[in-house]
């Protein structure tokens, strides 16, 4: 059947490079007329919402060469952001590494989404949920900005994104912390909650990474997002962890830091407080988890 | 570098891939949606149009053995790929053992999250033929039916899951 002229009319421009570099022209040639597309997903979404509007260009990344895959580069997990949810959820290597990584994609949409969804689509959205696992585990963002190769943190990319045309390149996790100890013991937690039990768009999201030893806790990384709430690192509670054991003083300390330093985003389906409570409520429940023997003891 | 023709666009839009086993070629807008293109295109209607958000999952196939939501994939993204639709399961003479489970348990009320359902299930068991209650909930969080109550569809799966998904001998 023939393809009406009016459909023709409608419809973007598909342009498929094959290089990051080829894809980065495109988009500076085209301008704001074209929109990176990975797994689409979200896109498709937001047309039907009517709160975005169908480009003139799509510019697929789905044949860029070295976008997809996991891998090694030394101690450090390196992603592509082509990689599906999918991939992420089954892969053995971010089992090991990043165990938050693939508890928090593993409560993204359904399987069928996490089929097409693409890792870096979710980190670009910026208030996707797999946004606090990466910043509770350091990971850093490596991005193609015109010819240039830029690296920002990832948590510097959810506080303040460049409002330059980037390509995201690769998403890399650190190995074990600098500086730590050979006894020392890695601790992590994922935790969001919806107004699901699954399938469901976050209120809140919180994810805990960090490393405890003999004298107490020697790192931690603490972030919380959901919603539309822009992930942010809870740095009052794990100034008052770091270094210390938990116990229920130390906890109720904490989850009143990150009731006063979490700053959620309200919708009708959820008030600012309820959020709060919440995030507070996950962070605190899920260190006396990890550290339940000292917590009872306080 | 770029041509931005209309020549160029139109060069693109021939979608070629394979559909229930038969090859498909089709002039079709690269962005339009496999849902539009099955239903409209190719009048496999079993396929259904529902919330057209990827939530519901009436609209779900098959592609490369993965189940994807039709109504978010587009044209241009299953090129070369081979995708099942609730018709390409069942042979001539014969439902497909999923099908026949679904039939016999009471997997099913109105129906029209049925084909959607039963290309979740069977794309499940493709990949894991022994799936825990918590994988058969993570398979099939993308599944929505409004009337069962879902007791219907989880007696059919866990017999489907008995009998063995993969063979003829649900019946």
């Amino acid at each position: 059947m023939a393809m009406s002229q009016e459909e023709l009319l409608r419809s973007p421009a598909v342009w498929q490079p094959r290089s990051p570099e080829e894809a980065a022209s495109m988009k500076t040639a085209f301008g704001p007329d074209a929109v990176y597309a990975a797994g689409s997903t979200l896109l498709r979404t937001q047309w039907e919402a009517g709160t975005a509007t169908m480009p003139r260009h799509l510019i697929d990344l789905g044949r860029v060469a070295g976008l997809k895959g996991i891998t090694e580069d030394g101690a450090e997990t390196v992603i592509g952001p082509m990689t599906t949810l999918t991939e992420c959820r089954t892969s053995e290597r971010l089992a090991e590494s990043a165990p938050i990584l693939v508890e928090a994609v593993k409560a993204i949409a359904g399987w069928s989404v996490r089929n097409l969804a693409t890792l870096g689509g979710n980190v670009v959205f910026r208030v996707g949920d797999s946004v606090p696992a990466l910043i509770a585990l350091n990971a850093s963002l490596e991005w193609l900005e015109g010819s240039r190769r830029v690296r920002t943190s990832a948590e510097e990319w959810a506080a303040a994104p460049s409002s330059a045309s980037r390509l995201l390149t690769s998403i890399r996790i650190p190995g074990g912390e600098a500086g730590a100890r050979a006894n020392a013991k890695r601790f992590c937690a994922y935790h969001k909650v919806g107004r699901r039990e699954a399938f469901t768009p976050s209120l809140v999201t919180i994810a805990i990474q960090g490393t405890r030893e003999e004298d107490g806790i020697s790192s931690i990384r603490i972030a919380a997002g959901g919603g539309q709430t822009t992930p942010v690192r809870m740095t009052r509670a794990e100034e008052l962890l770091l270094g210390g054991r938990p116990d229920a003083n130390l906890l109720q300390a904490v989850y009143e830091a990150v009731l006063e330093q979490y700053e959620p985003k309200t919708d009708p389906f959820a008030a600012d407080l309820y959020r709060k409570q919440t995030a507070a409520n996950l962070v605190a429940a899920a260190l006396w988890t990890q550290f339940r023997d000292s917590a009872s003891k306080g | 570098m770029i041509d931005n023709t209309w020549t160029e666009r139109t060069a693109g839009a021939r979608l070629e891939c394979e559909v229930n086993g038969r090859p498909v070629s089709l002039d079709v807008a690269p962005s339009a949606r496999l849902l539009t293109v099955l239903r409209e295109e190719l009048g496999l209607t079993g396929t259904k149009r529902s919330c057209e958000i990827g939530r519901c999952g009436a609209c779900m196939v098959m592609v490369d053995g993965k189940p994807i939501n039709s109504c978010l994939t587009m044209a241009y993204q299953v090129s070369g790929s081979r995708i099942t639709t609730i018709e390409g399961l069942a042979s001539e003479a014969e439902l497909h053992p999923v099908q026949q489970c679904f039939l016999e348990e009471g997997g099913y009320q109105c129906g029209y999250c049925t084909p959607g359902m039963i290309v979740s299930v069977t794309a499940m068991l493709e990949h894991n033929p022994n799936p825990t209650m918590e994988e058969i909930e993570e398979a099939m969080s993308g599944n929505l039916c409004r009337c069962t109550g879902y007791g219907g569809i989880l007696r059919s799966i866990a017999r489907a899951i008995e009998t063995g998904g993969q063979s003829n001998d649900c019946r």
